[in-house]
C-alpha cells in the first residue's frame, strides 16, 4: 500500500496562488445533483450572476460574484453538479476539466467549495475525496442539516472537520442558514489544506506514479493535480473528452495504454478496485462523525411516493399535471397576451402616425415591429411553461414524472430522461432542446433532439386558431369541437415525434438499449424565489433572441416582399407582393405545393413563415390586404373564405385547412430551432437533416391527406 | 430488502452504479415498479430503467418479501 499525505509546501502554495493572481480570487463551487448547491449560489451571490456558455460545448456558465466579511471582491463560478470526477456526460466532462485546469477559457480556481447533502453523507464524500485530492484549499459545506436530522441522522460537523482538516459549515441552504458562516470561511487568507490521508490500493499505486510523473514532465500539471489527473486517467473508461479542453502529450497518452492493455490482460478489475479503495476511506471516516440515532420508519418523501409512483394513483395524478399544464398554457396566457398585442398594435399605430408614409414607415410597422412584435405575444405562454417545470422540477416531481414515462419512451428505444425535453418542447422547442443536455447517451441526446420540434409549440397555436376558424364555417361551431381539432393536432405531432424517434432509434442511430440511472430527489416545497429567478433569465434569453435573430430575419423578409417595386406605386398591397422577389419565389414554389391544394400566395406564406411559424398569419394577413389583429381572425377568415384560385374553384376548403394544420405539424418552420440545433449539436449537419426530415415528411404527408381527400369526395 | 451480490454491463456505466453507492455488498430495496424499478439504496432513492436493473444480481435477505 502507499500512503499519499499532502505535503505542507504546497499549503503555501495555495495561499501564493490566491495573492499573486492580484485580481479575484476565484471559488469553484462543486457537489452531487439536487445537493442544493444552485440554492447556495443564489443565496451567496444575490442577482451579480452571469450565465453563458463554455465556448465550444453547450454547457451552462454560470458565474457570479460575492463578498468578503472585509467587502472584497470574491469570483464564484457554479460548476455542473456530478456524483464523480469521472465523466460521462459534457456537464461532468467540463466540470472535472475546470477543476484540473484543462480549460483554456476558464482558469483552475483558487478555492473549492464542495456542497454535500448531509442526509447522504457517505455518497456525497465520494466527490469530495476525489477533490482532495487536488491538493486545493477546499470548504465542505454540508447542507440539508434538517434533512439528517429528519431521516434519523445527528452528523457531526467539528469531528468531520478534525478528521478532514479543511472548514465544515453546517447550513441549511433553504433557510439562508449556515451563509453568514461560509463567508466568512470564504473570507479567511490562509485556508488550510486537507490532511488527506487514503490508500491508493497497492496493485494501482504503480501505476499511478508512472503517469503522475509523465504528467508533471511532459504535460506541465503541478505534482498533486498531476497524481489526481492519473488516478482520474485510470477510472474514465472512454475520457470523455470536451471540446475546448487541451489534449494530453503522447508520453502520458503511451503510460496510460501500456497499463490499460497490461490490466486487460491480467483481467484486473482497477476501477472496482479503486472505487472500493475510496468509500472504504470514506467509511473510516464517517464512522465517528455520523449517530443514526433511530429509525423513523418512511419519510414525507416515502409517503407521497406511495401515491405519485404507484401504477394506477401514479398515472391518475400524472395525467392531471398534463391537463393542469395545457390548461394554464392555454386558458392563464390569453388575458396578458391580448395585453401585449394590444400595446404592439398601438405602438405600430403611434408610429405609423408619428413617421411620414415611406419605406422606414413600413419597414419599422411591418418588419420590426410586426415581425418582433408577433414573437413577443408568447411571452407569457413561455412563462407559464417555465413557471410550472420550474414548479415541477423544485419540488421533485419532474424526475417522477420522467420514471412514469420511462416505459412508453422504452418503445421507441429512449428512455425517460428524454421526456422532460419533450415536455417543454409543448411551450416552445428552444429551452426543450437545451434540457437534453442532461442525456448522457450521445445518440439518444440527438434523436431527442431531432423530435422535439415534432411536440406542437406555442408557435403553431396561430395557425391553429385561424385555420379551425376557416375550416368551421360562421361563429356557431361549439368550443368542444375546436378543442377537438387542436387536440387532434397535439395528439398528432406527438405521435409523430414518437414514430420518428423509434425509426431514428432504428436505422441511423441504432445503439445498445440505453441503460438509465437517475437519483429522485426528496419532495420539497417549492423555492418560489428560484422559480422566478429562472423564469426572468428565461424571459430574458427570449427577448434576446426576438431582439437579434427574429429582427434579422424580420427586415430580410420585409426587404424581400417590398422589393423590386411595382411600377405603379398605387397598386394594392397583393399585387406589389405578387411583383416583390418573395412574389416570384411564390410562383416558382407553386408546382410543387399545388399537389397539396396550396397556391403561390400560400406558399409565400410558407416561405416567409420559415422564420417562425407565426409569421404563417401575419403573411396571409398581408398578402390578402387585411389589416390584422391577431386577438380576432374574424376578418382574415372571412377573406380567407372568399380566396378563389383562377378558375374560380374555393382556395381554402376545409380539405386545404386541415392539410395546412398537418403541415405546420411536421414542418420545420423556425428559424431559432435551427440555430438552437446548430449550437448544440456544433455543426450544420443535424439541423439540415432536421429541415430535411420534417418538411419532407410534411410534404408528403400532406399529399397522401390531399389526394386520399379528394379521392374520397371532400 | 437485499443485497447487490454482482453488477455486470457497459463498464463506464457500472463504474458510475459503484460510485453512486450502488456497488457489490450495497443494500437495496425496491420501492416500486416492473419494468422500470425504483429502490431505495442508503436514503437515496434511484430509479433504473428496466435493462439497467437487469445487470444488477440481488440476492434476497431473510425476512423480507421485497
Amino acid at each position: 500500500m502507499v500512503c499519499v499525505t499532502l505535503p505542507s509546501h504546497i499549503a503555501l502554495e495555495g495561499k501564493k496562488r490566491v495573492r499573486a493572481a492580484g485580481d479575484l480570487p476565484v471559488y469553484a463551487m462543486v457537489g452531487n445533483p439536487n445537493c442544493g448547491k444552485t440554492t447556495l449560489f443564489n443565496a451567496l451571490t444575490g442577482l451579480r450572476q452571469k450565465v453563458g456558455n463554455y465556448p465550444g460545448v453547450t454547457v451552462e456558465k454560470k458565474e457570479g460574484e460575492a463578498y468578503s466579511q472585509h467587502g472584497r471582491p470574491m469570483k464564484i463560478i457554479d460548476l455542473p453538479g456530478s456524483y464523480s470526477l469521472a465523466a460521462r456526460s459534457p456537464d461532468e466532462g467540463v466540470l472535472r476539466d475546470v477543476l484540473l485546469g484543462r480549460r483554456a477559457d476558464t482558469p483552475a480556481p483558487h478555492r473549492i467549495i464542495c456542497v454535500v447533502d448531509a442526509s447522504n453523507l457517505e455518497r456525497n464524500l465520494y466527490l469530495v475525496h476525489q477533490i482532495l485530492d487536488l491538493g486545493r484549499p477546499v470548504i465542505v459545506v454540508l447542507n440539508m442539516m434538517d434533512v439528517a436530522i429528519g431521516s434519523g441522522q445527528r452528523i457531526d460537523p467539528t469531528k468531520l472537520e478534525a478528521a478532514l482538516g479543511v472548514p465544515v459549515i453546517p447550513c441549511e441552504a433553504i433557510r439562508g442558514k449556515g451563509v453568514v458562516a461560509l463567508r466568512l470561511a470564504m473570507s479567511r487568507a490562509d485556508l488550510p489544506l486537507a490532511r488527506h490521508r487514503w490508500d491508493v490500493p497497492g496493485p494501482i499505486a504503480p501505476a499511478v506514479a508512472e503517469l503522475q510523473a509523465s504528467l508533471v514532465q511532459t504535460d506541465g500539471r503541478a505534482p498533486l493535480v498531476a497524481r489526481a489527473e492519473a488516478l482520474l486517467l485510470l477510472t474514465d473508461i472512454d475520457t470523455l473528452r470536451v471540446e475546448g479542453s487541451t489534449t494530453l502529450s503522447p508520453q502520458t497518452h503511451a503510460v496510460l495504454a501500456q497499463w490499460r492493455q497490461r490490466w486487460a490482460r491480467e483481467k484486473m478489475d482497477w476501477s472496482g478496485t479503486l472505487i472500493r479503495a475510496r468509500y472504504e476511506a470514506i467509511s473510516r471516516l464517517c464512522a465517528g462523525v455520523i449517530n443514526r440515532t433511530r429509525d423513523l420508519g418512511p419519510s414525507w418523501s416515502d409517503r407521497i411516493d406511495r401515491v405519485l409512483v404507484h401504477s394506477v394513483w401514479g398515472w391518475l395524478f400524472f395525467a392531471l399535471v398534463m391537463a393542469a399544464l395545457f390548461l394554464s398554457i392555454f386558458i392563464l396566457a390569453e388575458g396578458p397576451m391580448g395585453w401585449i398585442d394590444t400595446r404592439i398594435t398601438d405602438l405600430g399605430g403611434w408610429v405609423k402616425a408619428s413617421l411620414p408614409a415611406g419605406d422606414l414607415q413600413d419597414l419599422l410597422v411591418n418588419g420590426v415591429i410586426g415581425g418582433v412584435g408577433g414573437i413577443l405575444v408568447f411571452l407569457p405562454q413561455i412563462l407559464i411553461l417555465f413557471f410550472f417545470v420550474g414548479l415541477l422540477e423544485s419540488t421533485g416531481y419532474m424526475a417522477r414524472a420522467a420514471f412514469m414515462m420511462d416505459w412508453p419512451m422504452s418503445k421507441v428505444g429512449l428512455h425517460g430522461k428524454s421526456f422532460i425535453p419533450l415536455l417543454g418542447s409543448y411551450a416552445c422547442a428552444i429551452p426543450g432542446i437545451m434540457a437534453t443536455r442532461t442525456i448522457e447517451n450521445a445518440k439518444d441526446r440527438l434523436v431527442t433532439i431531432l423530435v422535439a420540434p415534432l411536440m406542437s409549440c406555442s408557435a403553431r397555436l396561430p395557425v391553429y386558431l385561424l385555420m379551425i376558424a376557416t375550416l368551421l364555417p360562421k361563429n356557431e361551431v361549439s368550443t368542444p369541437t375546436k378543442i377537438g381539432i387542436m387536440f387532434l393536432m397535439y395528439l398528432v405531432g406527438t405521435v409523430g415525434a414518437f414514430g420518428f424517434a423509434w425509426l431514428f432509434k432504428r436505422t441511423l442511430f441504432k445503439s445498445a438499449p440505453p441503460l438509465m440511472i437517475m437519483e429522485l430527489p426528496p419532495y420539497q416545497a417549492p423555492r418560489w424565489k428560484e422559480i422566478a429567478r429562472q423564469m426572468v433569465e428565461r424571459a430574458w434569453l427570449f427577448l434576446k433572441n426576438a431582439g437579434t435573430i427574429i429582427l434579422a430575419i424580420s427586415m430580410v423578409l420585409w426587404f424581400l416582399t417590398t422589393f423590386p417595386k411595382h411600377p405603379d406605386p398605387k397598386v394594392g398591397v397583393d399585387v406589389q407582393i405578387a411583383h416583390s422577389l418573395a412574389g416570384r419565389a411564390g410562383h416558382l414554389l407553386e408546382p410543387v405545393i399545388k399537389p397539396l391544394g396550396f397556391d403561390w400566395r400560400i406558399g409565400i406564406s410558407l416561405v416567409t413563415s420559415f422564420a417562425a411559424r407565426e409569421v404563417f398569419v401575419s403573411s396571409l394577413g398581408v398578402i390578402f390586404g387585411v389589416e390584422l389583429k391577431s386577438d380576432d381572425p374574424a376578418p382574415l377568415r372571412v377573406a380567407l373564405q372568399a380566396a378563389r384560385w383562377p378558375n374560380g374553384a374555393i382556395l381554402f376548403t376545409p380539405l386545404v385547412c386541415f392539410n395546412l394544420m398537418i403541415f405546420y405539424v411536421f414542418a420545420m418552420q423556425c428559424m431559432s430551432t435551427v440555430a438552437v440545433v446548430k449550437r448544440e449539436t456544433n455543426s450544420w449537419r443535424w439541423p439540415l437533416f432536421q429541415i430535411g426530415y420534417m418538411t419532407g415528411s410534411a410534404w408528403l404527408i400532406c399529399l397522401v391527406v390531399y389526394q386520399t381527400g379528394r379521392a374520397l369526395g371532400f | 430488502m437485499g443485497r447487490v451480490c454482482a453488477i455486470t454491463g457497459e463498464e463506464s456505466f457500472v463504474q458510475r452504479l459503484r460510485e453512486m453507492g450502488l456497488g457489490e455488498a450495497a443494500l437495496v430495496r425496491k420501492v416500486s415498479g416492473t419494468t422500470t424499478i425504483l429502490c431505495q439504496v442508503n436514503g437515496t432513492r434511484i430509479a433504473l430503467n428496466h435493462d439497467a436493473a437487469r445487470g444488477i444480481m440481488v440476492e434476497q435477505l431473510p425476512g423480507n418479501a421485497h
